[in-house]
């Protein structure tokens, strides 16, 4: 496989019920990736999925597109949505040192994001929505 | 994702396999409430077999601790493989959960008061 000629799909999705097809899309084509980059493009896909839809289109339907391109070298995970504009570098910080009563869940999954992934790039869409884009340098990659 | 309980004495031992994400936790979720609501508070989690969380996952293992401590019980885990640990310690769970290397160690800390 060369880096010129990526292995790309795609899946297009309605809603927050897609996320059943959509972990199946990514889990069909994580089978021929190493388990830790598996595991870090699963994650990554899962929460960005999520919070398109919970706070992008707040639990309502909405177009989102996910491609995935594996290389040799890195799986490049693009989502497209026409939700509102949102940048995820203004999600709310994650709660990660309260004390166990007072722990809150919001904003986790954008600081799992950041840290499986190797690149988070945003982009407003081109008349609306946004495009989100995802790298993971694969742990086995050449070159 | 395939749940079994197991009764050890007072302490109650959740087998949980599988992936552990937004498909799955809150069918989670809802059977480990009701462990606790029946009474069941000393809680082990056997995660030998999950190879997957998201922050899905986490909301129901901490709804499910806020739940237990409350009562005056625990959640613990035992045997959680890399990845699923490195989720852990990467959302800051490590430092209200407690985390154990196999599930007779987990069953055994309960015999020391309970301080969550």
């Amino acid at each position: 496989m060369s880096d010129a000629l990526p292995a790309a799909t795609e899946f297009h999705a309605r809603s927050m019920r897609d996320l059943g097809g959509v972990l199946a899309f990514v889990d069909r084509i994580s089978a021929e990736l190493d388990a830790d980059t598996a595991f870090s493009v699963r994650l990554a896909v899962e929460e960005a999925f999520t919070n398109i839809y919970e706070y992008g289109y707040d639990d309502h339907e909405g177009p989102v597109m996910l491609r995935i391109d594996v290389t040799a070298r890195r799986v490049v995970v693009t989502l497209t949505d026409e939700a509102p504009a949102f940048d995820p570098a203004e999600a709310p910080p994650p709660d990660l040192e309260s004390a166990w009563d007072e722990r809150r869940i919001g904003g986790l999954g954008w600081h799992l994001i950041r840290h499986v992934m190797d690149e988070v790039t945003y982009a407003p869409g081109g008349k609306r929505g946004n495009v989100l884009k995802l790298v993971k340098i694969r742990a086995n990659g050449q070159g | 994702m395939n749940i079994e309980f197991e009764s050890h004495g007072d302490v109650s031992v959740v087998i949980i396999s599988g992936s552990v994400d937004g498909l799955t936790a809150d069918d989670l979720l809802k059977r480990l409430q009701g462990y606790v609501a029946a009474g069941n508070l000393l809680l082990v989690a056997n995660l030998a077999a999950v190879e997957y969380t998201s922050s899905a996952g986490l909301r129901a293992l901490l709804a499910t601790v806020k739940q237990a401590r409350r009562g005056g019980g625990d959640l613990r885990l035992a045997c959680v493989n890399a990845n699923v640990r490195k989720v852990l310690e990467l959302s800051g769970f490590t430092t209200i959960m407690k985390l154990f290397g196999d599930v007779d160690a987990a069953i055994a800390s309960y015999a020391a008061p309970v301080r969550p």
